[in-house]
């Protein structure tokens, strides 16, 4: 079975989850904290529906579960499906926009 | 694997989920309920077993990289990414009757065991609860039954509970079948075949001269005498303008008759289905209009608009004032131009700060749609200011969309969208108390038998002191299926995936009427605003025909397509009859 490279490290289950912080989890807490993470999210949902994106893999699912027979289908096979080309399929400027959106948060939070 | 509910497929649960459910007693979800966190406006429900909680799960720490379910037996938070590894299998598969799990950020629940999702009535309801009752700390979450919720269950007053009547094909009784036989004429027969062969017109199509400007009015009943239901009722006798004068001049005591539009359109509909080709001058019609409606009495050019919701409002004005007992509005009870035409829309409004919905319903009996302002497909404007060349043209890859069309279907997918008031639009909160930026969304509650799309072409700007007209081509479809746009699609895609009776489910007769629409009739504008003529195209037996006042010619559907739509109508599908090719049958 194949391992994603991007796999993050398991920790030891008796570790102190304290010791050390990678940057990494300070920033993402702070972005939970903030409440800037769910902005966020919101953000990136507008902007997938307006360019069509959310259509798109709506499509895809619909033409899959017509052809598997709607009760062949799970959701984990749609999520199989759709992934690869939903993250491919991203458009740049979505991409973008949420980077320059972090960045400011990010100077604004004075990490 | 799934039934019906209230008309709407709902899916059976999975056998773990039923084993849940045995096993845990009447409210197996009492703990989650505590968990669903809403996070206004918007509303959307995750889980969350603290409000600050940042869920990871319990066996890897992994806490954005794949979806998170919480285990609805122990509470215990695990990812599941099917491509990598799943410790939320892992954990079901370790201890049985732990195979129910309820995904973090969604509030939906899955079934590990089997790999998909899986829905409860009741979990679902305690959801869209949640959802709709303001979950900040000063009001309990589980959901106190005193509040008002303007989705489950409560219906609004002004509509009424229909009886359902059960449908029973008729049946001629002896008299009927003995004068049926004696004292009628069959339309087609052999010895009538000359009369109308299948190389003639079909009935009903008769050109209509034009009085002086009066393509605004003959554009209109040229799509009003073809429409089904319509046309049905004027030739079935079912508003008879001897009988109708006969008792206005009896009540009056004078001889002449009362302004009836309806004895009027009567008229017009025994002229144009007399068999008679030669074109017809409907000035009675006019000047009775003329009567109704006194401002627009003129020769000067009119809006076609504005005279199909003139004419609606005559028929029903004259009706009312006979009918003395009140009817609900929008439920076509009161004349037949809202039984055609009347439909209900629903409008929610949400206030941004409170999340606090309210609903109203209002009868239409058209729908006036906008065309985009800006070039570009039909999304909104970028509002990326920096990122605008990005977004118009490389990026256009829709679906079944070409760059730049505008399409109806488009339109609708605006008009039901969930559009942010501007912060001068405040509105007035019940909750708040105060006016707050809102959220309006628009959807269908109950279809109309015809559904009637006016596309605003025509813009009247009072600030610049000018009038204006759009002259942008809106695709439209010859096939219709209005469901997307319906208040129980609205509310479904609000709320996420969940089974859930939306008030006015159980209640309402039009579930049973099939959503698909077909379109019958085209009312075209050419010109300037001031200086603009109207044209309109029927499909009559799949056949296309051009009405342009006085001449009515057979044309190309490809014509039709390429027009410029200003009204559209459409009827439902049920009450479409698609002419069978041997016209002869009886």
């Amino acid at each position: 079975m194949k391992h994603s490279v991007n796999r993050p490290p398991t920790p030891d289950g008796a570790e102190d989850q304290g010791n050390e912080p990678i940057l990494q989890e300070i920033i993402k807490i702070k972005l939970i904290e903030s409440g800037e993470k769910e902005r966020l999210m919101e953000m990136l949902r507008e902007r997938l529906i307006e360019c069509g994106w959310k259509d798109e893999m709506k499509a895809l699912c619909r033409a899959y579960v017509k052809k598997k027979g709607r009760n062949n289908v799970t959701v984990d096979d749609l999520v199989h499906l759709i992934t690869p080309k939903g993250r491919a399929s991203v458009r740049d400027s979505v991409k973008a926009e949420l980077l320059q959106r972090i960045r400011s948060f990010l100077t604004s939070a004075a990490l | 694997m799934s039934s019906k509910i209230n008309g709407h497929v709902s899916p059976q649960p999975c056998p773990h989920l039923l084993v849940f459910r045995s096993r845990n007693g009447p409210k197996p979800f009492r703990a989650l309920q505590d968990c669903i966190r809403v996070k206004p406006p918007g509303g959307r429900a995750a889980i969350r077993r603290e409000p600050t909680e940042v869920p990871r799960c319990g066996t890897c720490e992994e806490s954005s990289r794949s979806r998170l379910y919480a285990c609805v037996a122990c509470a215990a938070v695990f990812c599941h990414a099917p491509l990598l590894h799943s410790h939320a299998s892992d954990h079901s598969l370790s201890i049985p009757g732990h195979e129910i799990a309820v995904d973090v950020d969604r509030a939906e629940l899955f079934c590990c065991a089997c790999g998909d999702q899986v829905y409860d009535r009741d979990f679902d309801a305690a959801v869209v609860l949640a959802q709709t009752v303001n979950a900040t700390a000063t009001t309990s979450t589980s959901g106190s039954t005193a509040m008002q919720c303007s989705v489950a269950g409560s219906q609004p007053e002004n509509l009424r509970k229909r009886r359902r009547v059960d449908y029973r094909p008729w049946e001629p009784d002896s008299g009927e079948h003995i004068s049926r036989g004696n004292q009628s004429i069959p339309l087609l027969d052999a010895a009538n075949a000359s009369l109308v062969s299948s190389t003639q017109q079909p009935w009903g199509l008769r050109g209509l001269n034009n009085l002086g400007n009066t393509c605004f009015m003959n554009s209109i009943l040229q799509a009003l005498l073809h429409t089904p239901p319509l046309r049905n009722y004027f030739l079935g006798d079912r508003h008879n303008r001897y009988y109708c004068q006969q008792k206005n001049g009896a009540i009056n005591g004078t001889k002449n008759s009362r302004l009836c539009l309806a004895c009027d359109m009567d008229a017009l509909f025994s002229a144009v289905f007399s068999g008679d080709r030669t074109p017809y001058s409907p000035a009675k019609f006019l000047y009775s209009w003329w009567q109704h409606a006194a401002n627009l009495a003129s020769y000067e050019q009119q809006d076609a608009h504005e005279f199909f919701i003139s004419m609606l409002e005559g028929i029903h004005e004259k009706v009312e004032k006979d009918k003395r007992k009140f009817q609900s509005p929008g439920s076509g009870d009161c004349c037949i131009a809202h039984r055609v035409f009347s439909g209900i829309l629903r409008s929610d409004v949400m206030c941004m700060v409170c999340g606090f919905t309210s609903t109203t319903y209002d009868p239409c009996v058209d729908i006036s749609l906008d065309l985009e302002p800006n070039q570009g497909g039909s999304g909104k404007s970028s509002s990326a200011k920096s990122l605008n060349s990005f977004n118009v043209e490389a990026d256009c890859m829709r679906p079944n969309q070409n760059c730049g069309i505008s399409t109806l279907k488009g339109c609708l997918e605006r008009f039901t969208r969930a559009e942010k008031l501007g912060s001068d639009q405040k509105l007035f909160c019940q909750k708040c108390q105060v006016r707050q930026e809102s959220l309006k969304q628009m959807s269908i509650r109950k279809l109309p038998l015809v559904s009637c799309f006016h596309v605003k072409r025509f813009e009247h700007s009072s600030i610049r002191k000018m009038s204006r007209k759009v002259d942008r081509y809106l695709q439209f479809p010859f096939s219709l299926d209005m469901a997307p746009y319906l208040s129980s699609s609205i509310l479904r895609s609000r709320f996420g995936n969940r089974i859930f009776p939306f008030d006015g489910d159980e209640q309402d007769a039009s579930n049973d009427l099939s959503t698909e629409f077909e379109l019958f009739a085209v009312v075209t504008h050419s010109g300037r605003l001031d200086a603009g003529h109207y044209v309109t195209y029927l499909r009559l037996s799949n056949q296309w025909y051009k009405c342009d006042d006085a001449w009515i010619t057979q044309v190309n559907e490809s014509i039709v397509r390429a027009a410029q739509g200003y009204m559209m109508f459409y009827v439902q599908k049920v009450l479409y009859y698609k002419e069978s090719e041997n016209q002869g049958t009886s």
